[in-house]
């Protein structure tokens, strides 16, 4: 039997994170926890929280999951295994441990789906020289999964969303649009090497953009995901207390992207986003619409957003394309505190 | 005129036919798009607000049906603040005004004062009938100051139709009368009439 996971879900991948409105609401009544080993908790919104061992060993601990992005249970299980380890490398950690985190509906699908996206999962984190150690399944429709995921950094070189730096210029490291894609995908408006396109950059690891920011001393990343790119880089820009300015004209996009957005396939996801930016964001007059809710697009194990000194930008571009991470390229910078966190500009 | 039914379909495919049909009627003509579902309504509004395009909708029984206009793309806006309102869907008002009488909330630690006001003007917002009016005097003008957190959800409030008066006596002792960023400045004779004429009187 060849199963299509689409027809179980409404809402794949990132796109079906929470609106981020919301989640600041109910994140506020949470008790704060105060513990001097807590580097990076959860006040900044960052991509996982980060707790000392002693002064050589921190520890970075994350977790994400979410329905199925694709019909392949085997492709599912390594985007959704990427996805999760993209948020210790935007920390720039090591992923050394993780846990499966499954949901399946056991009664409606074969087995052998269960088994393939474990595989796909586990594959992908052998790839990044990650231990799966255990997991745990429980029965839903539709299917979820990920990795809660541990990783290591040394207490001083930790990367965090906290750290940008006014006269620092912003790197994106893998191209927008995949949840544009997605929705392209199951309307049956994007071509299969779309699909393709997107599906190869959601598998791909950010591994090397963790090994790049460490060669060259970067202090402040993100990684790329449900919040879109302007919903990420008004967390970064908050948590730094700074304005980060994002020329559109320079995003990278993955294929088919920019003309589904143009017939309109604009996810849901995206508006929630907007509406979570719109009221600290400066919109430049002549902004292309296409352009700004693809700013707005959820991602699904995108890029890493980093922070990098100007007079090292281009040898860092040079050595993430180097890497295998083609797209990568400055997209904007970041500058004093102004009115508002975030401006979106046509050229910077 | 043309009628795009989009019923029964999830965001984004009612916003993918708004955007085709709004591509294949002319400059000057109408088409009305049907939706069954509150999130693609709000976002086709939304889209069609960032485009400059005017609309106007009905809902019943939780069917929405915009009617749209295809203006000239490089049309003025008319008045922002009246798309602001459109998509605001008929709020409650309740027969009662909450007075303001300092910028913080009850008595204890400031910073925790300051906190709970916030959140009792972000939570008004959510109530199921709005207050009628909502009165500001002495250190409760700071709140509708530009400098304000919640400055942003009182305009809001004040867009779904909740009258907010400030004591201009007050704005000016504290010198941010430049900075009223909501609300009507307003005199003691004003403020006493809505508080004496009030079912009700809410006091944070």
């Amino acid at each position: 039997m060849k199963v299509d996971l689409l027809d179980f879900v409404e809402a794949g991948g990132c796109s079906a994170k929470i609106s981020p409105k919301q989640l600041e609401e109910f994140l506020k009544f949470l008790p704060v926890v105060s513990d001097p080993n807590i580097l990076v908790g959860i006040d900044t919104h960052d991509d996982a929280g980060v707790y000392r061992v002693n002064d050589d060993l921190a520890l970075v601990f994350t977790t994400d999951f979410f329905p199925p992005v694709c019909s392949d249970p085997y492709e599912f299980g390594q985007i959704a295994a990427a996805n999760s380890i993209s948020d210790v490398y935007a920390m720039g950690a090591t992923p050394v441990i993780a846990l499966n985190i499954m949901m399946f509906p056991s009664t409606l699908l074969p087995l052998e789906v269960y088994a393939s996206i474990l595989r796909g999962g586990a594959d992908k984190a052998s790839e990044a020289g990650l231990r799966i150690i255990g997991g745990h399944t429980i029965e839903d429709n539709p299917p979820k999964y990920g990795l809660a995921v541990i990783g290591y950094v040394h207490p001083e070189r930790i990367i965090a969303n906290s750290a940008a730096v006014p006269g620092d210029l912003l790197i994106l490291t893998k191209p927008i649009g995949t949840g544009v894609i997605l929705a392209g995908q199951k309307l049956k408006m994007a071509k299969d090497e779309e699909i393709r396109e997107a599906k190869a950059l959601m598998k791909s690891l950010n591994a090397a953009a963790a090994g790049v920011m460490q060669k060259f001393g970067v202090k402040a990343a993100t990684d790329v995901t449900g919040f879109g790119l302007s919903g990420h880089a008004l967390k970064m820009a908050r948590a730094g207390k700074v304005t980060l300015e994002i020329s559109l004209a320079s995003l990278p996009l993955t294929g088919g992207a920019y003309r589904l957005a143009d017939e309109g396939c604009i996810p849901g996801a995206a508006f929630r986003n907007l509406d979570f930016v719109e009221d600290e964001t400066f919109f430049a007059d002549d902004l292309d619409y296409n352009l700004k809710m693809l700013s707005m697009d959820a991602q699904t194990s995108g890029g890493i957003l980093m922070c990098v000194r100007e007079d090292v930008s281009d040898e860092v571009v040079s050595a993430l394309r180097e890497e295998g991470m083609t797209a990568s390229v400055i997209i904007g910078k970041v500058m004093e505190k102004g009115e508002k966190h975030l401006r979106l500009v046509n050229n910077a | 005129m043309l009628i795009v039914d989009t019923s029964g379909q999830l965001c984004p495919a009612p916003l993918i036919a708004t955007k085709r049909a709004l591509r294949e009627t002319a400059v000057g003509e109408s088409f009305q798009v049907i939706t069954d579902n509150r999130t693609s309504f709000s976002n086709i509004s939304r889209f069609l607000r960032d485009n400059l395009t005017g609309f106007s909708f009905t809902e019943s029984d939780g069917i929405w049906t915009l009617t749209v206009e295809k203006t000239d793309s490089t049309g003025e806006i008319t008045d922002p603040s009246e798309y602001c309102t459109t998509d605001i869907p008929h709020f409650s008002k309740g027969n009662y005004i909450i007075v303001f009488s300092s910028d913080k909330m009850g008595e204890g630690d400031d910073n925790l004062g300051s906190l709970l006001i916030n959140n009792f003007i972000r939570a008004t917002k959510e109530l199921d009938l709005l207050p009628d009016k909502m009165v500001f005097y002495n250190s409760g003008v700071h709140l509708v100051s530009d400098k304000s957190p919640v400055a942003g959800q009182l305009q809001e409030l004040e867009k779904m139709g909740v009258t907010l008066l400030v004591c201009e006596t007050c704005a000016k002792h504290y010198s941010i009368v430049e900075n009223i960023s909501a609300g009507i400045l307003s005199n003691m004779f004003e403020i006493a009439h809505a508080m004496s004429s009030a079912g009700n009187i809410v006091r944070p």
